[in-house]
């Protein structure tokens, strides 16, 4: 028993010791035109597709990962200057580290084929100009209907609070997206600061409570497909993929005008590769590489040219490649200051106690 | 005398160093210092930046006593609660059995505890979700036995929350109570048996009575970690349903306020060493709780 015990302990002590090893082996080595260091969301650029960058320009790409904006931020400031050359951050995240002066200017004429995004994604309120960022992938937050399920015609945000869906929905384990969803179903903007508009959002969406099945950021596509519920409110990518399995899902883009996110390239402020990183994301505005993402990751594309090259068949999939009009009615989500940010995390708790 | 205690110190003090130090370093460096320093960063305050910025504040604790907080350390607790008697019910039959088995594969019976430890427990948990899914195997065991037309909703309620804490901290409660079966003197129920008593009251009057050492040590290692295990209540109770470990995740993540979310890890080692406490006056053995 005692011996079995131990020569198990002896096994994981071995196995964390080769993953150690080997994760140490894999960040070596220079490429011939140097290196380049990039942070992105996890699952977000296929491997293919960097492979292909370092055989074109020599350069090498070391990739690391972060599953949140707050994550990415706090290792970008708790590490040395420069330790990144490239990072991912969304909408928000790009104002507040240029308004902390964590960016580094873009020289746009280096980007020869930044033309080949849409107009109605440029130039955003986020960052007027571009100045320091430039779109990469995004999405929408989109409402799902599961037809076979659901007969009614669901057209807004505010369709969802109706008594009649009771524990049928599953939404985005978010607090931004359901409180953002919650305020624009009254009109108003998901960052707002006002107290008394703010009590009203309250009001309302403790309301959905009940329609609520479960909140699910991960995969809440599970859930529809698996039919546990017939609608949703959930990332427009998630609502494609659940289209793909389940022919009965249409997505929806609500009325009231939807949530909107953008992951964009920027450079962190003391980056040592400037150069090379203006490589890198020129390569990933060419529209062939781009399509290449989009076969793996179907979100939102700012990349029109990429998008024409997915066919025909891509451009009408209202999930994939969501209508403009649909983007020049969403809204960003701004950053908030701390005291309103306690008010949106104590309704959220309400909501999820 | 003086002399003496030099003479002790030479001889003993090095190899002491050698065989304790690297401990208490390890102790040091791992628990000792990230304790103190969520301690601190409890008083701390937020910059308009949502930097920790060392300024003394009790603004933290105040909000400890939201009410909607003090609802969810409730749920939290009552969770945990029938979690414990869950594993108790369930793992004290078990752990008797192999505990007292004369099987020649004792050892193999209780491997069988410890071999799903292997996979980690978010892994397992999500196992549980595609297993009690309405398209899960159960559901179309179901169908297929025509018990049910329509899959039963089994998941995304506090019930499959507690059925996920169960399950992952099944093994905390068997391995106790294997240890305080198996040192169970047999010539006491021996006795027992003499003195004229019938099974039931030989349970009841004798083994449970010297068997309360390994109840309670497990029921603190079950019952603690049940108040933090956020995902399990994320992913089989659907988000509806937070635990005291959701509202410290939250804070460490989208909510980015670190300070409050020592604040909360604070009122969770408090009731950790409370019920510590709790243990040691009712007699319990420090050494059964693996300290």
């Amino acid at each position: 028993m005692k011996k079995l015990v131990s020569f198990l302990t002896a096994c994981a002590v071995c196995a964390m010791g080769i993953s150690t090893l080997a994760s140490c082996g894999s960040s070596s080595s220079a490429g011939e035109n140097g290196t380049i260091n990039i942070y992105t969301w996890t699952e977000y650029i296929p491997d293919s597709v960097i492979d292909k960058f370092e055989k074109e320009t020599k350069i090498k790409v070391n990739v690391s990962t972060f599953s949140s904006n707050e994550d990415m931020l706090a290792k970008v400031k708790s590490e040395e200057e420069g330790a990144f050359d490239i990072i991912q951050p969304s909408d928000y995240m790009v104002e507040q580290m240029a308004t902390q002066g964590m960016l580094e200017k873009l020289d746009t004429s280096k980007l020869t084929n930044l033309s080949n995004i849409g107009e109605q994604y440029l130039n955003p309120s986020y960052d007027p100009g571009n100045n320091y960022s430039v779109p990469y992938l995004g999405g929408v937050e989109a409402i799902a209907v599961n037809t076979a399920m659901v007969s009614d015609e669901i057209v807004s945000y505010s369709d969802l609070f109706d008594p009649k869906y009771a524990n049928q929905v599953v939404l985005l384990d978010d607090f931004r997206a359901v409180i953002g969803m919650t305020a624009r179903s009254l009109g108003y903007s998901m960052s707002t600061t006002d107290r008394d508009e703010l009590a009203e959002i309250k009001t309302k969406l403790l309301s959905i409570k009940p329609n609520v099945k479960l909140y699910d950021s991960d995969s809440p596509k599970s859930a529809l497909i698996s039919g546990e519920c017939s609608l949703a409110s959930v990332w427009s990518a998630e609502v494609a993929l659940a289209m793909d399995e389940v022919s009965s899902i249409k997505v929806v883009y609500p009325e009231e005008g939807a949530y909107l996110f953008m992951d964009n390239w920027a450079i962190p402020k003391g980056a040592k590769n400037i150069d090379g990183a203006m490589q890198f994301i020129n390569f990933m505005l060419d529209a062939e590489n781009m399509s290449m993402v989009l076969a793996e990751f179907p979100y939102m594309c700012p990349n029109t040219e990429a998008i024409a090259l997915m066919g025909d068949e891509y451009a009408a999939n209202l999930a994939k490649n969501p209508p403009e009009d649909v983007i020049a009615k969403g809204e960003y989500i701004k950053n908030l200051d701390t005291d309103t940010l306690a008010i949106y995390d104590q309704m959220w708790t309400e909501l999820k106690k | 005398m003086a002399k003496l205690t030099k003479h002790s110190f030479r001889s003993n003090t090095l190899p002491a160093l050698t065989m304790v130090g690297p401990v208490t370093l390890w102790l040091a460096f791992f628990v000792a210092i990230p304790l103190i320093y969520v301690f601190i960063m409890s008083f701390c305050s937020l910059d308009s930046g949502y930097n920790v910025v060392f300024e003394f504040t009790l603004a933290n604790y105040e909000r400890l006593f939201d009410p909607n907080y003090v609802q969810i350390y409730i749920t939290s607790i009552l969770v945990a609660f029938f979690t414990t008697v869950l594993c108790i019910i369930i793992g004290y039959p078990f752990s008797f059995l192999i505990a007292r088995t004369t099987s020649k594969h004792k050892a193999l019976l209780y491997m069988l505890v410890i071999i799903p430890f292997w996979t980690n427990s978010l892994i397992r948990i999500y196992g549980w979700r595609s297993f009690l899914g309405a398209n899960g195997p159960l559901n179309n065991f179901l169908k297929e036995m025509h018990l049910t037309d329509t899959p039963i909703q089994f998941l995304f309620n506090r019930g499959t929350t507690v059925l996920g804490m169960v399950y992952c901290l099944f093994p905390f409660m068997v391995l106790p109570l294997y240890t305080a079966i198996e040192k169970l003197d047999k010539s006491l129920l021996e006795a027992s048996s003499d003195l004229g008593a019938r099974g039931f009251s030989t349970f009841t009057r004798v083994i449970i009575p010297l068997t309360m050492s390994g109840i309670f040590s497990g029921s603190i290692m079950v019952f603690i970690p049940s108040l933090g295990y956020f995902f399990v209540a994320d992913i089989l109770g659907g988000g509806n349903s937070d635990v005291i470990g959701n509202l410290i995740e939250r804070q460490f993540q989208s909510g980015n306020n670190w300070p409050l979310g020592a604040a909360l890890s604070i009122i969770l080692i408090l009731i950790t060493l409370i019920l510590v406490k709790l243990y040691q006056k009712m007699g319990g053995d420090m050494e059964s709780l693996g300290v």
